[in-house]
């Protein structure tokens, strides 16, 4: 065995699972039982921020237990970072990661989308077959209330939402691209709770900037549902005062979108015409979420305890990342990593019959106001009774290419901690 | 063989749950650190200083100084009163038994040569391989990356780390004598010691 790695081991000696599915996932093998457990095992819904991250330090915290990871993504694209994407200023390719490093830390990687979770049998539902475990971790991220749109859900293809990216993000760069000098932006904000608070806003400053740039005699249209900018509210208004070309209307909620009139209707209804529409939806928990009964009366958001992200409504199923709701913090990927963490470290603890410990999320939050300056915003917290708290929350004094810097850099390790 | 299987089993006995790396009572703590300082410390990002291997008397003084804004930083302040809220003396045993790995940035050569010739003015007190001197609380700089090591020189050089310390006066004098250029060598040269 001398220079042989441990994934290899198993990888040759046929340990767990079977080849194929260390290879990343085998659709005509997944019936009944495809893979039975040989020990304690952890099962995580959803390679994102919060479900990659758990995976990883189930792992870290006891190699004993065996984890599971179902992401049918085969790359991790950086929402962070991805506004950046539709100025220009940085390449899809250059926040686009694949997960084959999680397989160092022993995480077993399959490439399919779980369509059941089952509390009762524990076992996750993947194509015709299932997966049992001991833990489920749920890690869904988010997603779109179409419906509460009228005109969205059959026009998807032509109404962007670049708010998961990937393919969505590269498209709306190209439409961005192609919009004529002169054209109207219509850039749309659903109300909070959704992704990433600061994120519309971040998205505004890159649009803009690009517009005052290549076409200078074009306009930024922003319907915000909300009051006010809601995140860093001081630091983006600052920011946009370089940006004549911005139109921002708070409290005008998109109820209505027609792509061949080019036109979005307000709920107080007024009709503003685009050349290029970005609507980002409103926002619930991941379907699975909703499937396994996991969100509240509000059937959109899934309350969990703060110590160990157990879902309250059922047992031995862990929810953390943005399908979160009741903690004071953003649904941020900052938070997602650190709920991550958190929820791992409760994992171990509880699969060896151990106390979790009581640890509390931090939160770094960078947004970029133009190519080459950011603000932030940081948040940490503490638990008292048992529930997380806020012990502070500061802002950059102002926008700066130092800020910028470290944005950089947190970008680099966190991505690291995520999925290297 | 055998030798590693018995140390494998007295691992797996002594921790919480398993041989795993987390078993330090300051590892757990220190996992929100692990975000922008790198895995045990490590970093990875030019930027961001590595955490591992520095003294714990050095590191509770920083996190004290963020902590009450003495040192100015809009990330730190926050975080550092984290960190006395869960308890500082665990995630300083912590990062202080952990060994530093040099960064693995890469810098230009020639930069560092340049640097190795400015540090002269430097060694008196960070020690003549950057070591630092533990008894004085003059921090080690060998092997951090080199964005930070200029980042930090700057804030000297403009006052704005620690402003109005006496204890850096000399320290931010000398700096202000420094051109941008130098600065950028420096940080080459001491990221470059190992």
């Amino acid at each position: 065995m001398r220079g042989m790695g441990r994934r290899e081991f198993l990888r040759t000696s046929g340990v767990g699972l079977g080849v194929g599915l260390l290879g990343g996932g085998c659709a005509t093998a997944m019936k009944g039982d495809f893979a039975p457990k040989t020990s304690r095992r952890v099962v995580v819904v959803g390679g994102g921020w919060g479900g990659a991250t758990a995976a990883k330090y189930v792992r870290l915290g006891d190699p004993a237990i065996e984890v599971i990871l179902l992401e049918p993504n085969r790359q991790f694209v950086s929402c962070p970072f991805s506004n950046l994407v539709l100025s220009g200023v940085r390449t899809l390719d250059s926040i686009t990661f694949d997960y084959a490093s999680l397989r160092r830390h022993g995480v077993r990687l399959i490439h399919e989308a779980a369509s059941a979770v089952d509390p009762a049998a524990r076992r996750v539902r993947v194509g015709e077959g299932y997966l049992e475990y001991d833990r489920v971790v749920v890690a869904p991220g988010v997603e779109f209330q179409w419906e509460q749109v009228e005109g969205l859900a059959q026009n998807q293809d032509k109404v962007l939402h670049a708010w998961k990216a990937g393919p969505q993000t590269q498209a709306l760069a190209e439409q961005i691209r192609a919009m004529p000098d002169g054209g109207v932006f219509v850039l749309t904000i659903p109300p909070a709770a959704y992704r990433c608070p600061p994120g519309p806003y971040e998205r505004a400053c890159q649009v803009a900037w690009y517009l005052k740039q290549s076409k200078p005699r074009s306009k930024l249209v922003i319907l915000d549902a909300n009051q006010n900018i809601i995140s860093k509210t001081a630091l983006f208004r600052a920011a946009w005062r370089e940006y004549p070309n911005i139109d921002y209307r708070a409290s005008n909620k998109v109820v209505k979108v027609d792509p061949g009139a080019r036109e979005v209707t307000t709920d107080f209804g007024d009709k503003v015409k685009y050349d290029v529409v970005n609507l980002i939806p409103p926002q619930r928990a991941g379907t699975i979420a909703v499937q396994a009964d996991l969100v509240g009366a509000d059937k959109r958001w899934c309350e969990v305890n703060h110590v160990t992200f157990e879902s309250v409504k059922a047992p031995n199923v862990h929810v953390v990342g943005d399908s979160t709701i009741g903690l004071p913090v953003p649904k941020s990927g900052n938070v997602a990593n650190a709920m991550g963490k958190v929820a791992a470290m409760a994992i171990v603890h509880q699969l060896n019959g151990k106390q979790p410990p009581e640890l509390a999320p931090g939160n770094t939050c960078y947004s970029w106001v133009n190519d080459r300056e950011a603000i932030a915003v940081v948040n940490t917290y503490r638990i008292e009774n048992g529930k997380v708290v806020q012990i502070e929350q500061k802002l950059t004094p102002g926008q700066s290419i130092a800020v910028a810097q470290n944005s950089l850099g947190w970008a680099r390790s966190i991505w690291n901690d995520v999925i290297g | 063989m055998q030798f590693v299987i018995s140390l494998v089993l007295v691992l797996a006995a002594a921790s919480v749950a398993g041989a795993g790396p987390l078993d330090h009572p300051g590892a757990m703590k220190a996992l929100n650190c692990s975000a922008c300082h790198g895995f045990a410390g490590q970093s990875i990002a030019d930027t961001m200083p590595s955490l591992a291997g520095v003294w714990p008397e050095y590191f509770k003084k920083a996190i004290a100084d963020y902590a009450s804004g003495k040192r100015p930083s809009t990330e730190m302040e926050p975080y550092a009163k984290q960190v006395m809220q869960f308890g500082v003396d665990d995630y300083a045993a912590y990062f202080g038994s952990l060994k530093r790995e040099p960064a693995k940035m890469p810098v230009d050569g020639a930069a560092a040569g340049r640097g190795r010739a400015a540090a002269v003015q430097c060694a008196g007190c960070h020690g003549p391989e950057g070591q630092g001197d533990r008894a004085k609380l003059v921090p080690a700089l060998a092997g951090q990356p080199p964005g930070y090591l200029k980042s930090q020189m700057t804030l000297f050089k403009q006052d704005r780390r620690s402003p109005g310390d006496a204890n850096l006066k000399a320290l931010k004098a000398m700096m202000q004598g420094l051109p941008d250029s130098t600065i950028e060598d420096l940080a080459a040269y001491y990221s470059s010691l190992r």
